[in-house]
């Protein structure tokens, strides 16, 4: 039985911490180093993001490593087949399934999460932000920095989703955690497809988009008109396709939670 | 010639020795040779096998170092976890570097062939292994140049079509921008390669 990570244990034990949710934990590591002579001409180590997907206990040993495994085969067909379509994702860079670890690009820029705080902050995202600006000056200040406008980021964001669901990728779990800024190339990235998989269904993407929906609402405040402008660009990308995927995300609104289903 | 360690791996498949070989003129010879030490039988097999024990591969069909990096340490981890799919861990490689699973497909692509005139020759070892350079360079007749010297070697158009990447909507739409279309097939080429296996 594997996921007895030996060689990728190592590999973990010298690579730094970056967060740990309830999947996985995920590292910052660095795969491939020269060590002789030859010309330094990439700039020096290129890291990568290690997720690995540890034992949980609360699962039988058996059932646990066959889903860490799916989960990462499922994640690893997802990112591929987005990159073959032109959704900006992160890169492959090593699979060990046996240790439920794998190996993205890393992406240095900001979570759109980051970039927008929300109203009561329970996780760390706050604490990053300095006490005394005032918080509409930090926002303004994060993206300036980026040099982008909060409407562009909403319409990047709409193009990179509508690309994912004509390849019929779903995500799965579209949050403002998931998606990140580049720094550089104010790429819009979607990370964290773990829970992602293939669908035709109309239902299927009105329901991916719908989470989205209720995170901006649940997370960012006031947040409307901004999921509106993602939805315009989704429209837009989609072409003939938006109609019936509007249509059913009507649909959903209705009989999502905490909805009165009177009349 | 570059060294790349990996200590985490079980020492006799921790140090990468990676040379990159152009105007090569014995290729045709050295296939034949790779194939003769196959089937020759011990002991003087044995030494043969060893003397060419390195895996040999046609430089036109790799985008760049992280590629072939990435199919040396996806058949390292393949051989430490003693699920091989072929005789060798440098045969994996070639098979690493394959889109498909077919085996004599993937030495025949990617492997030295009768014209090949650059080729990356790759040892993994243990640190005690000295003078490796020293060995390639008995086995091919070439110039050993910087790794950088790939750029001007890859054949995009033969990787496009092993990929099938030319009906793709990322390439297609990066197509007359070459440097952004290479970076994108590059990208697309290392993924498949480190998920090959799922």
């Amino acid at each position: 039985m594997s996921l007895k990570p030996s060689t990728s244990r190592t590999l973990l034990e010298n690579s730094t911490l970056v967060s740990q949710g309830a999947e996985a934990k995920v590292y910052k590591a660095y795969l491939h180093q020269a060590s002789v002579s030859g010309t330094d001409d990439d700039g020096g180590p290129v890291p990568v993001l290690l997720k690995y997907r540890f034992q949980k206990q609360y699962r039988h040993p058996s059932l646990d490593t066959s889903l860490t495994r799916s989960r990462i085969a499922g994640e690893a067909r997802a990112l591929i087949k987005c990159l073959r379509s032109g959704v900006n994702v992160p890169g492959i860079r090593m699979v060990d399934a046996a240790s439920g670890v794998l190996a993205i690009e890393w992406i240095e820029g900001k979570s759109l999460r980051h970039l927008f705080p929300g109203g009561a902050e329970d996780d760390d995202v706050s604490e990053d932000i300095a006490e005394s600006a005032d918080e509409e000056d930090e926002e303004e200040d994060l993206l300036t920095g980026f040099y982008v406008s909060r409407d562009l980021l909403m319409t990047k964001v709409g193009n990179e989703i509508a690309k994912m669901h004509l390849a019929d990728v779903i995500h799965g779990d579209l949050t403002t955690s998931n998606m990140m800024l580049r720094q550089g190339s104010k790429d819009l990235v979607l990370i964290d497809f773990g829970l992602a998989y293939m669908s035709t269904l109309v239902e299927d993407k009105a329901v991916d988009l719908y989470v989205l929906e209720r995170a901006f609402s649940s997370t960012h405040p006031d947040s409307e008109p901004l999921f509106s402008s993602v939805l315009e660009a989704y429209r837009v990308k989609m072409g003939k396709q938006w109609t019936a995927i509007g249509k059913r995300l009507d649909d959903v609104r209705l009989r999502g939670r905490k909805r009165s289903m009177v009349g | 010639m570059e060294i790349y360690r990996y200590p985490h791996f079980p020492t006799h498949l921790s140090v990468v020795h990676v040379a990159l070989f152009t105007n090569v003129s014995n290729s045709a010879a050295l296939r034949s040779r790779i194939v003769k030490a196959a089937t020759l039988a011990a002991p003087e097999g044995d030494i043969e096998r060893e003397a060419i024990n390195y895996a040999f591969i046609d430089a036109r069909l790799i985008t760049s170092m992280l590629h072939l990096q990435t199919a040396i340490y996806q058949a390292i981890l393949f051989d430490s976890q003693k699920s091989l799919r072929t005789r060798t861990v440098h045969s994996e490689i070639l098979w690493c570097l394959n889109p498909t699973n077919n085996i004599s497909e993937a030495i025949r692509r990617y492997g030295v062939s009768d014209t090949s005139s650059a080729l990356f020759v790759v040892r993994i070892t243990s640190p005690d292994l000295v003078d490796v350079e020293s060995g390639m360079k008995c086995v091919v007749e070439g110039n050993i140049v910087p790794q950088n010297t790939l750029q001007e070697l890859t054949d995009w158009s033969s990787i496009k079509k092993y990929y099938k990447l030319n009906v793709e909507p990322a390439v297609k739409e990066a197509a007359g921008d070459d440097v952004r279309e290479r970076a994108i097939i590059d990208n697309i080429v290392v993924s498949s390669v480190a998920m090959k296996s799922v």
